[in-house]
Formats: structure tokens, sequence, C-alpha cells
């Protein structure tokens, strides 16, 4: 059985929280919304850091790397001089890889934060729980 | 002849090629097989090579016509050729568009009388011609020919015509007649006669107003003269002249005179000589009537300082081979006469007669008149005593002083009857019109001064129904039961050449398409009676605040090829102009004025008057004002009575500011070059351009790396390259519209600068070739790269239309095409077909006549050999009448272009830039 | 004072712009599209009949459209800055205008990426410059600046609607909240199911860090790489290394001014003055200032190396811009950009709106006359005198210019009604 609590102040939710942890609720049991981002919920559960961050680290690598061979790659399959410049002129290709660094970091990240923060949600896209003004705890069925 | 004679003349002169003018049905449309290749004719993709001869002016130069797919397509000049040897001039270039003009008369055309032309056929046209001619007769009114310039068996026939039908043959019309020079001679030596000027056996030239390089005579002779004299050590060349001219500019040093000062130069220099006693001395009563002119005067009169004119004597003295031509704007003045017979004297006087003088090779103008033929002819007119008048290949209603009236006179002949090639205005005025063929589509023969046989052959089947002036004139004299021993024209010429050649002769006139024939020798004497008589009571005009001065164009010759598109597209070398009138000017005097580039004045002279843009001219001198004479035809100018030559120069003009601008096509942005070295200034000569670090590795070339050397000292801003290159490339001619918006397409310019002294340098600009080309790496499509034969290339279907190239090319070379280029049928036919054509939104530019060098690559291949130095030449370089422009492989280390390149005198333009360019130019001096 | 009423109050103030529009919005709606529609149609007379029809011509080849192109990229830029740049710093006027500012970043993107089309000679296979293999396997030049601006314009195009989009996220839940019916369901749609979760939050709260990461050297970047398409040349006036840092800082100066100009008028229609507070606008006046002088700076130190490094090429540019044939615009430039923003020096027109707006308009007005002196002088007047030549627009040119302008604030408006124009969630941790 879940209780759920209604504050319609920050002060009111965050002192409820922390009654509820220090009374030994444990943090898997509780979920928790609130109308915009409080950090310090995030240290009061002090949760995990998360693997989001591997996503922009994968994606900017990938696209660092996977710019440069692009750009060396397509110079030397057809190695045409223009201006009298080297066929692998690394400058204007680490632009690329610059661009594509960014281009691709971001997109890793944004699918990254998709597929942790579990969203669209697909089954209840029409009809979502509320995004409330309230600040929410629920608590899951205590066990024994 | 014997039929036997002719089919063997036809077969020398025909060769292995295909007989264009023979296929009566050339509009079959039949589609040929190519399965088996037809043993003559029409090869796909193979060019002929044909000789003939250029008739855009009476120069007659000699031509090498290319043939592709049954169409000629470009022209070149005939290397060899004793008139041009291998150059040939903007308006030779731009024969092919008379060729293929679009206003060409198509058929024989007859005004009703509504005034409206109707078509009809060539047997009623002359039908007509001939019952009106005996109509004529009967009634007692004069039947006429006037006739342009003929020359050859052309002349023959004509004559013969005339004779036959009772036709008076008028003198020939040419506004450029020559008239004053050659009744100076006939004055002083009995020869009224045109010379031949040998200016390569020269070592001191001094002109007098003779438009050398734009028109006089023979230009792209005296061009190739100039290139040879020029070679020698010391060559000297003095022009003398109160405009500015191309030839002023390319003189060594150019002396501005007083307008109407010529004479008293003259007179000067011939006193100051003849009593330095050095030279052969002028008989007393010559000396007598001399007018005597002071070197105080004479500095007064001319505006030349007393310390130059006496150098200018001393100079004649000293120099070994001096040679003096006077003629153009010198002669064309009230006092012409004389200066041409003071000429005539100094000319004897320092031993030129004879020598390099030669009246034994003279120009062929014996039958041309004057103007005074055409002022008896409109008083004929005027009296109703003309029949039949017939108009052949002459434009004297747009040419002739307005004075004249001519086109009102012209009505009250009985019938006028036009032989021409335009529909144009003048061809308007007549009654019968019957289309004249183009000399690429005729068979004739040409002598363009004596001694010289030049071949025109067919290259091509007529486009339109048309006829040349020999086939009308047969024609004509067949339909009156006369006795014309002919067939057609083409036998009559065999006939004519099969009796004056022998077999040799005939061979190689086939082959080569010219022949030098012997000439005998003329001898001179010096008339001194009549000479002194002449040279009595004239006298030298005085300076009037405005001069006006109608320089001959470049461009148009006397206006005749104004109508062909390219050169209106193609900028006046000096001015830089392309399309529109205007009024040059000293830019003092303008300054004086407040006047700009652009702005409007009131030019007035008598009771004529226009409203024309200025032009500022640097070096102009500052009373004078210049007017291109192509471009006035309506100023009534008047006639000199006693040589019957126009009055090119005007005192008295009233100039007025009119406050307002026009558009006017200017196309230099500037006529300075702001002390950047794009012509190198000669008093820095010893300064030699730093060792360019390099930043990156230059890239190796394998066997080929194509370059160009542009010699300075010897391109005099002809345009001739310019208008070969738009031929041969299928460079689109814009018009005045985009040219007034700077969207000229040139892929090469002439780039005139003019430094403080008004002295002009000229510059052909064109795509340099970069070995490290900035317009290469911001192509984001690899339209533009470098090939491993040091081209840089531009892929047109590669090409977006970005124009990023164009803008990061420091020598502006590349051209957009902002529109889709139109060619006005039949004009595409004048396309090569080696070229892709361009569509709009692309980038385009000079490859270098890449396509001549690919011609060249498939023939060494064939023969297993690299090719040739001198093997490949641009379209630029061969029709350069002075061999300027050279080109072939820099790895080549026995080629020309190697050598040059390491000439003292190479340098290559912003070199600083680093761009590396494989055009290098050789300075002067 | 966090209350419950506070964000009920926010919310609906906020949440009041996306209700029923007036006879004003469609008005200027329809005016907007209508210069928009006129563009289009100008655009296609250009496709049938060929970049003739501009003024463009030798050697001027680059005009109107690159001037718009870089001004519009310019304008995107504030964007980034306040979004990006400013949440790292945690200025928190930011949340007053970020969505704007976004919103403006991506519309301005859109008009720019246009552009580069539009003045293509040949726009039907601008394809050939993305990166893929031709039928001949040829790939595009990675040289060439422009390929560059493709991938440039391309990811801060990505990048900002992925920026975009986030922080939009539980602002769409909150109106799928309050609305009903359709619109109901298209921003439940919309917000991907946003519960404001602790989970989800936690993840918002990294990838908004990240991607403000990101996006923050491309505030740097993107007009650099745009000022390469210049620098990288070899004209003089372009080849300069100041480029980079000189068009960031006037791309900034353009966007504060652009975002003044839609902010004002917006607070004032959307009655956002609670939220929208004048000290706001104070700060992002001396953005605008600091930009100003920046630029300024920049012009002068242009002048000072083409004078030092006594390069007849560059003095003789640096003297025609500022005498020549478009010097009434160089000094029109002057005036806009380095003079009449120093009067932002005084405090109490720093905080005058009316005042601020006219300045905002001026320096947008100055920044684009900049980049077609720029642009313009630098062709019109480079090596070779004989080629030297002057570019007037054509009216095909200047119609089409304004469409640009009738697209971007028609994109605006609709933004208006259709999103909320403040971040409700962030404004919420500051009431």
């Amino acid at each position: 059985m879940a209780r759920t609590y209604r504050y319609a102040e920050q002060e009111e939710f965050m002192d409820k929280l922390r009654e509820l942890l220090q009374s030994g609720v444990g943090k898997e049991q509780l979920q928790l919304y609130t109308p915009y981002h409080l950090p310090e919920v995030e240290q009061l559960l002090a949760l995990p850091p998360g693997r989001l961050r591997l996503f922009p680290l994968i994606g900017g690598l990938g696209g660092f790397f996977g710019g440069l061979a692009l750009t060396v790659y397509t110079a030397l399959s057809w190695p045409l001089i223009t201006g009298g410049k080297p066929i692998v002129s690394l400058p204007p290709f680490l632009i690329i890889a610059y661009l594509l660094t960014i281009l691709f970091g971001s997109l890793a990240s944004f699918a990254g934060f998709l597929l942790l923060a579990r969203l669209p949600e697909l089954d209840n896209l029409l009809d979502p729980g509320e995004f409330s003004n309230y600040f929410i705890i629920v608590v899951a069925g205590e066990r024994p | 002849m014997e039929r036997r004679d002719f089919l063997q003349l036809l077969g020398l002169f025909s060769g292995a090629a295909m007989l264009p003018g023979c296929s009566e049905n050339r509009s079959a449309g039949k589609l040929v097989s190519y399965l088996v290749p037809p043993d003559e004719g029409v090869l796909p993709g193979a060019a002929l090579y044909l000789p003939s001869t250029c008739g855009e002016c009476p120069a007659g130069c000699g031509l090498t016509v290319r043939v592709s797919e049954g169409r000629a397509v470009k022209l070149e000049g005939r290397a060899g050729h004793p008139v041009n040897d291998g150059g040939l001039c903007m308006r030779g270039q731009a024969a092919l568009w008379r060729l293929y003009h679009p206003e060409r008369l198509r058929n024989p055309l007859r005004r009703d009388g509504a005034g409206q032309f109707q078509p009809l056929s060539w047997d009623e046209a002359l039908t007509l011609v001939v019952e009106e001619l005996e109509q004529a007769r009967q009634e007692g009114r004069a039947n006429l020919l006037l006739s342009g310039r003929t020359t050859g068996t052309l002349t023959e026939l004509q004559q013969h015509f005339c004779r036959q039908l009772g036709v008076e043959p008028l003198p020939q019309f040419e506004i450029f007649s020559h008239a004053a020079l050659r009744k100076a001679y006939g004055i002083l030596f009995g020869q009224a006669e045109l010379p031949h000027y040998r200016i390569d056996q020269a070592d001191l030239l001094l002109s007098i107003g003779a438009d050398l390089l734009e028109t006089f005579v023979s230009p792209v002779g005296y061009a190739r003269q100039f290139s040879r004299a020029i070679k020698q050590d010391g060559f000297q060349w003095l022009h003398a002249e109160p405009h500015y001219s191309l030839t002023g500019a390319n003189a060594t040093e150019r002396l501005v005179l007083n307008p109407g000062s010529e004479a008293a130069l003259l007179s000067f220099l011939l006193l100051r000589i003849e009593s330095s006693g050095q030279e052969g001395r002028l008989p007393r009563q010559l000396l007598r009537a001399l007018p005597a002119v002071s070197a105080g005067q004479a500095a007064r009169l001319t505006g030349l300082a007393e310390e130059r004119l006496e150098r200018l004597a001393k100079q004649l003295l000293l120099a070994e081979r001096p040679l003096l031509i006077a003629g153009g704007i010198a002669t064309g003045q009230p006092n012409g006469l004389q200066t041409a017979l003071l000429a005539g004297l100094l000319q004897q006087q320092l031993g030129m007669i004879g020598s390099r003088i030669e009246f034994a090779r003279a120009e062929n103008y014996a039958a041309v008149g004057s103007l005074h033929d055409l002022q008896r002819l409109a008083e004929r007119l005027e009296q109703d005593r003309v029949g039949v008048l017939l108009v052949c290949a002459a434009d004297p209603l747009a040419r002739a002083p307005a004075a004249l009236d001519l086109p009102g006179k012209f009505k009250r002949a009985g019938l006028r009857v036009g032989l021409c090639d335009l529909f144009d205005d003048s061809a308007r005025q007549f009654d019968l019109l019957l289309p004249l063929s183009h000399p690429l589509e005729s068979w004739g023969d040409a002598v363009p001064r004596k001694g010289v046989l030049s071949l025109l052959k067919p290259a091509l089947d007529p486009l339109h129904d048309s006829r040349s002036a020999g086939e009308v004139w047969l024609e004509l004299l067949r339909r009156s039961a006369k006795p014309a021993e002919s067939a057609s024209y083409q036998e009559y010429l065999f006939d004519v050449w099969h009796r004056r050649l022998d077999e040799r002769q005939l061979q190689q006139f086939a082959e080569q398409g010219y022949l030098s024939l012997p000439v005998a020798a003329v001898p001179l004497r010096l008339q001194a009676e009549r000479a002194a008589g002449q040279l009595a009571g004239a006298e030298t005009a005085v300076a009037a605040p405005w001069s006006l001065v109608l320089a001959p164009s470049i461009r148009s010759f006397d206006g005749r090829s104004g109508s062909l598109p390219l050169l209106s597209e193609l900028p006046d070398p000096l001015s830089t102009v392309s399309y529109g009138r205007w009024l040059a000017m000293a830019p003092a005097a303008a300054q004086a004025l407040q006047l700009e580039d652009r702005d409007l004045v009131r030019v007035a002279a008598g009771d004529w008057s226009a409203d024309l843009p200025v032009r500022l001219q640097p070096g102009l001198a500052a009373s004078v004002l210049m007017i291109q004479g192509d471009l006035l035809p309506e100023a009534s100018l008047p006639i000199d009575p006693r040589s019957g030559e126009l009055v090119r120069v005007l005192d008295g003009v009233r100039l007025e500011k009119l406050g307002s601008a026009a558009q006017l096509a200017i196309l230099a942005g500037s006529s300075s070059q702001h002390g950047r070295g794009l012509i190198p200034d000669p008093a820095h000569h010893a300064e030699i351009p730093p060792e360019q670090s390099r930043f990156y590795r230059a890239h190796p070339h394998k066997e080929y790396r194509w370059a160009m050397t542009v010699d300075l000292e010897l391109c005099i801003g002809c345009a001739a390259c310019a208008a070969a290159c738009y031929v041969e490339n299928n460079v689109p001619v814009v018009g005045r519209r985009d040219h007034l918006r700077g969207r000229e397409m040139s892929w090469l310019r002439i780039e005139p600068f003019y430094d403080q002294a008004g002295r002009a340098g000229f510059l052909p600009m064109l795509c340099q070739h970069c070995h490290n080309a900035p317009c290469e790496p911001v192509c984001p499509v690899y339209a533009a790269y470098h090939n491993p034969e040091g081209l840089n290339v531009q892929v047109y279907q590669r090409c977006v239309g970005t124009r990023y190239c164009s803008n990061n090319c420091p020598y502006k070379v590349r051209r957009f095409n902002w529109w889709q280029p139109q060619w006005q049928a039949p004009l595409e036919q004048m396309r090569n077909p080696d070229l892709a054509a361009r569509d709009r939104g692309v980038m385009e530019k000079c490859t270098f006549c890449v396509q001549r060098i690919r011609r060249a690559r498939d023939r060494a291949r064939d023969e297993e050999r690299p090719i040739r130095d001198g093997e490949v030449v641009t379209a630029c370089g061969q029709s350069c009448p002075t061999g300027a422009i050279r080109f072939g492989n820099l790895l080549d280390e026995q080629s020309a272009v190697y050598r040059l390149a390491r000439s003292e005198r190479a340098y290559r333009v912003f070199a600083e830039l680093g761009t590396e360019p494989s055009v290098y130019y050789l300075r002067k001096g | 004072m966090k209350s419950l009423a506070a964000r009920e109050k926010l919310e609906q103030d906020v949440l009041k712009g996306l209700r029923r529009p007036g006879k004003w919005y469609l008005l200027g709606l329809a005016c907007c599209a209508l210069l928009f529609l006129g563009a289009l149609g100008l655009w296609g007379y250009q496709l049938s009949r060929g970049l003739g029809v501009t003024g463009l011509m030798h050697p001027v080849g680059w005009g109107v459209y690159i001037t718009n192109f870089v001004f519009w990229v310019g304008i995107a830029h504030s964007g980034t800055l306040i979004s990006a740049v400013l949440f790292l710093f945690r200025a928190r006027f930011r949340s007053s205008f970020n969505r704007a500012a976004e919103a403006m970043t991506i519309f301005a993107l859109m008009v720019a990426g246009l552009f580069p089309l539009i003045h293509l000679g040949r726009v039907w296979i601008f394809y050939y410059l993305f990166p893929y293999p031709s039928q001949r396997t040829l790939w595009p030049n990675f040289r060439s600046p422009l390929v560059w601006d493709v991938f440039a314009i391309s990811t801060y195009m990505i990048v900002s609607l992925v920026f975009f989009y986030l922080g939009t996220l539980p602002d769409l839940a909150i109106a799928r909240r309050r609305l009903s019916g359709i619109r109901a369901r298209i921003y439940s749609v919309l917000s991907l199911g946003w519960t404001g979760s602790h989970g989800q939050w936690k993840q918002y709260g990294r990838l908004y860090l990240f991607l403000a990461a990101f996006a923050t050297p491309l505030v740097a970047s993107v007009h650099s790489i745009v000022s390469w398409d210049f620098a990288v040349s070899i004209l003089p006036g372009w080849h300069t290394t100041i480029f980079a840092p000189y068009f960031v800082a006037g791309a900034i100066l353009s966007g504060t001014a652009m975002v003044i100009i839609l902010v004002v008028p917006l607070r004032r229609a959307l009655q956002l003055q609670p939220y929208i507070s004048i000290d706001h606008f104070e700060a992002i006046a001396k953005i605008l200032l600091l930009t100003s002088l920046i630029v300024s700076y920049a012009y002068l130190v242009e002048y000072g190396l083409a004078f030092y490094g006594h390069n007849q090429f560059e003095m003789e540019l640096f003297r025609y811009r500022a005498l020549g044939h478009y010097r009434a615009l160089f000094w029109l430039m002057i005036v806009c950009n380095s003079l009449v923003p120093l009067t932002l020096f005084i405090r109490r027109l720093r905080r005058n709106l009316a005042y601020l707006f006219a300045v905002s308009l001026l320096v947008t007005l100055g920044m684009w006359v900049e980049r077609f002196v720029l642009i313009v002088t630098s062709l019109a007047h480079d090596f070779d005198p004989y080629a030297w030549g002057t570019y007037t627009p054509s009216w095909v040119e200047i119609g089409i210019t304004c469409g640009s302008f009738g697209l971007f604030f028609m994109l605006f408006l609709i933004f208006v009604k259709t999103v909320p124009v403040l971040s409700m969630s962030e404004l919420k941790e500051r009431l």
C-alpha cells in the first residue's frame, strides 16, 4: 500500500523527505515529484552520478574520430590537389572533426537522456501522470 | 576552258576534302551511316583546315578556316601569308559573326508599292535588273555601278560586265580611301598609289597620324612588321598625332601635336635636314615653295618643345634606315594634301623611296576613288540622270558625310539595287536587294597588294540563298545574252588562274592559299615643278579652343564591322568602353569643367551637335576632344576640296556641360594601376622579387606543366587575342545591359594602365593557372582543382555556383553565367563542338585551350611521341599579330616558354601573393 | 515566497499567451506571411531567370544574400549565449530571456540557412555540398570553408533544437495539464509523458549541463567558422586573423539587440512585467554595451593593422571603405555599432526600455550594414584595379531580404502562440 504526501511548499516537502529518510525508508521506495528541478533532492538521496555521462563521452569521441576518418578517407580516395595544399590537410579536417564531436556528443547525450529517463512513456503517452505544481512524495508499500 | 582542265583544277583546289557548294540538295536532311566511314566528307569530330582570305576589311589577310561538321567554327591567321603571316585582328576573328549574322539577307527582296520588302526568286530579281538596265539605256539615263574596293579577278570581271552591259563603273568607294596620300604621290612621283611600307627594314620609324595598328591599310601586317623591327637593337618608333591612338600608345615615344600642325612639323624637318647638308638636296624650286618654318615657329605651331624638334631632326639624320609614314588623321585635315606632299618629300629626301617604301608592291587602291566621286554621284542623282544604280559591297549611305545627303538623293535613281549581306538600315534604302554570299562561302581571289595573290575558297555551303558578286555579274551577263565564257564564277576563276599561273604556281596556290608573285620595279622620278606648284599657297591651321578628332576605330574599321555583336562586346582598347558612344577628354580639361566619366556634354560644330557622355582619356591633349569616327555618322564633316578626303579634325568645337550623366559601359575599374606593379615600372628593372618561402611542399608534375609567356614589349593591346578567345571557347556575348552591370564574360581581357604622363601599358589578363591557386581550395565541390599537367581546371558539371572561387581570385578572371547563354539562330552554328556548353549558374574561365592540348595529345599518342614544343598553340597566341603570347611545357628545357620564363624580363603578376601563376609576363625593355 | 499561489499565477500568466489570438496578432502574422510569400515568389522568379536578376556582378560575387546569411547566423548567436553560457555562469536573469532567445536562435538559423541556397547558381544540385559520395565516388572538398559552414550550421541547428526542446519539455507538460481538448493531446505527446519525477529531473539536470557544455564552444566556433569564409580567403579586408573573435562579438551584439527587440514588445503584450524586470534588461544591455566595445575595438584594430602593416592592398582597401563608394554605409555602421551603444554607459538610458529598444533597432541595422560593407567593399576593390567595380542590390535581393524578416517574425509570432514564452519550471525556482 503506497502512501502519498502532497505539499504546496518546497520547505515542507524537504522536511518530510528528510524525516522519511531518517525514519529508515529506503530511497528505492521513494518516488518524488517536484514542479522544478531540485538538486537538493539528489543530494539527500545521495544518488549515484549515473551513466548519462558516458553518452557524451562516447558520442563525442565517436564524432571526433569519425569526422577525422571521414575527411581523411574521402581525401585519399580521390586525391585532388587544390590550391597546392597537401591532400591530407589536417587543420580543416580538424574543424570537421570538432563539429562532429559536438554534434554526436549532443545527440548521444539526448539519446542517453531519453533512455535513462525512460522517455517517452509510450504506454501512456496520451494520458500520463500529472506534472503537478505540488511537491509529492510517494512511498511504495512498506515491507516489514 | 577545257572541261579536263577544270576538273584538274577542281581536284587541285578541293583536295581530298569535301566539295562545298557542289551539292545542290544540301537540305535533303539525309542521315548518313558512319558504319563505313566516308572517303571524303563530314567526319564527326575531325576538323578541316581550309585556306581563305579575310574580307572584313580591305587588308586581305590570309585565313585558315577551321571547319567542323560542315560548319566554319574558327578563323585563324594563315602562317606564312605575305600580308599577315599568322596573325589576325579582332575584326577578322569576328568575321564569323558576319557569316552567321542573324540579320543576314536570306533571299532576294524587292520593295513593293507600300514600301514593304517582298521575297522574290533570283531568277525574277536578275530578270528585273536586266530589264531595268535596258530600259534606262533606252531612256538615255546612265546605269552606274558603285562598288566597295575589289581586287583580283573580281575587278576584271566587274570591268568586263560593265563594258558589256553599258554600265558605268564609278570609282570604288572606301571612306578610308587614302586619297590624299595617293594624290600626293601622284603629284610627286607620278604614281598615284599607296606604297607598301617596310617597318621591319627600318631602325627609326616616324609615323605621323597613320594609325598603323588600327585601320591604316594593313594593320595586322604592320603589327607583324613592328614585332620584327622591335627585336632589333635600338629600334625607335616615334609617333606624332594630335589625339591618342593605340598606335601612339605603342610607339617608343608619342609626340603630341597641335591639331593641324603636321605640315609645319614636316616643313621644319625638311628644312632642317636640308640645311644639315648630309642628305640628298631637294630641287631649288621646291625649297623655295616650302613654307619657311623656323624651330621657334614650329615649336609654337606644333606645341612640341624646340629642343625636342631639334632632337627629332637629329634622330632622323642619325638613323641609318629611317622610315616616315604619314596618313590617317594627319592627311584627313584641311591641309592634309600638303602634309602628304611634305611627307613624300621628306621620304624622298631621306632616301626611303624604293627601299623601305615600295611602290612596286603598292597596295591595291588604284581603283578606289575619293569623296569627290561620291559628290559627283550625288550631283548626277540630283539631275535625275541615273537609271539603275548598282551598289555592291559598299555602304556609302551610312559612311558618307551627311552633307552629301546621299540617302535623300538616292531616291532619284530609277532602280536602286543593293548587293549586300546584312538587312540593315542602309539596305532598307534600296529597291532591290540581292543577298551577297560571305567570302567564306564563295570562290574568289584577292590581290591585296601587288605581288600577292590570295585564295578565297568556300569553307561551307552558303547558309542562305545568296550569291557572290562574281556569280551575280556572270549571271547578268548571261541573261543579257552577252558572251559569258564560263558557266560559273568558279570556272571563270579557274580559267583566269589557269591562264596566269603555271603548273607549279597553281599547285602552290591551291596548297597554301596564297602566292607571292614577282613584281616589276617601278621607276620613280621626283616631279619637282608640279610638286612646287601644289605646295604653294598651303598654310598651317591654327589651333582652336576645342578640336574634335574623329579617330578611326580598331573595333569597327570605318563602321562596317560595327554591326558584328562581338566587336561591341569587346572594349575599345584605350578607353575600355564596350557599348555606347563617348567623348574622350583629357583628365585635366575635364577637371576644369568639373566633369567625370559618364557626365553628359553637348558637343557642337557648325550646325551639328550631339550629346555624349565623357570618358577621361589620360595622355590626351587638354584642348583636344576625341570621338570614335565610326560612332558619328551624322556629323556633317567637310570634304577636303583638294584631295577628296574626309576631314576628320574639326576646329572651333563648342562644348557645353549638361549636368546629367548617361549610362556608359566602361569596363576598367581604374585606368591607373595604383603602383601595384601589374606592369612593372621600367625604373625598377634591377629589382628582383624576393624568393617566396613556401608553406607547403611544391607538388610535382609528371610529364607536362603547361605555361604561357606574354611579352609586353610585343603586346600592342589590340585585343585580337580576346576576340579569338571568344570565338574559340564559345564565350557568350551578353550585350549592353549586362556590360553596364559589370558582367562581361571575356576569359581574356586587355587591361590598359596609364601612368602619370599618360603613357599606356597593356596587360593581357587571363586565368593565371596558379600552382597554388586560391580559387581551388575554397570550392566546396571540387569543381576547381589542379590537374596533373598544371592546369587550373573548372568542371562545369560539378559547379554549383557559389562564386567563392571568383571572389578569391586575385586576378579576377573567372566569369559567372548570370543567365542562360543565348545564341540567336544561326549563331549557334558557330560554336566550337570541342567544348562543353556552359549553363546558367556556372563559373567559367580560361582553360589554356584545353581542347587544343587534347587534340595535340591525341595526335602525339597516335604517333607515339610526346607533344612537341609549339604543337599546342592557344587561340589567343595564334591570333596575336605580334606573336607576344607563347605557350608550352615548362618541364621541357628546350621549349620556348622555359627559356622565356627564365629570361631576365620575366615576372609574374602579384608574385608576392604566392599564388605561383603559370603565366609569365616579360616586361618591356 | 516560494508559494504555490505564485507558481499558479505564473502558470496562468505565461499560458495566457497561448490563448486565442487577437486582431493585432493576426494582422501582424498576415503581414509577415505576405512578406515571406512575396520573397518566395521572387526566389521563384530568380530560379526561372538566373542570378542575373540580382545586382551581383564581376567582381562582387557575394552581396546581400551572403550579408543576410551572416546577419541571421549572427542573430542566432545570442540564443545559445543566453541559454548555455549564462547557464554555466549561473546568471539568474537568463531565465527571463532564454526561451525567447532559444526560439530566436532556431528561427534565425532557419532563415540563415536559406540564403546559401538562394545565392547558389545552381540550387537544384545543392546536395553536392553534403558529405556523400557522388556517382563518381567524389566527396565534397573538406578544405573549403563552405563545407565547414554546412557542418557548422547544421550542427548548431541540431544542438540548438535539442537544447530548446529539452528546456521546453517540463513546460509542455504544464501546458498539457492546463489546457484541454486537442491542444492538450498535442502537448501531451510533445511532453513525452513528463511527470517531474526525481529520476527524470536528475537526468534532465545532467543533460542540460552537458548540452550547455557542448553548446558553449559552438557560440565561439560557429561564427568563427562563418568568419573563416572570409578570413581564409586572400582578399584584402577579409584575410585577417582578427575575424573570428570580431565576428563572434558582432554576432552577440546583433543577437542581443534582436532579443531586446523581441522581448520588449513581448513583455508588454503578454504582461510579463513581473517576470522580466528592468534589472534583467539592464543586465542584457550591459552585454550589448560590452560587445559593442569589442566590435569597436576590432574596427580600430583592422585599421591599425592595415596601416601599420603597410601593405598597399590593405591600405587602399581600408581607405576605400571609409572614403570610397560605400562610405555612407561605413559611417552609418560606425554610428550604429560603435557610437550609439556608448550611451548605454548612462544607467538611466540603460533602464529606459523605449530607448533600449531604439538602440537595439539601430544596432541591428548597423550590424547588417557592417556585414554588407565588409563583404562588398573587399570584393569591389581588391587586387587588380582594372577589375574594380561597384555593386548595387536589385529589387529582387531587397525583396527577398524583406521576406527573410517576414519569415523570421512570422515564425516568432507562431512560437508565441504555441510555446510558453518563459521557462516556467525554471522561473518557479526563482519565485
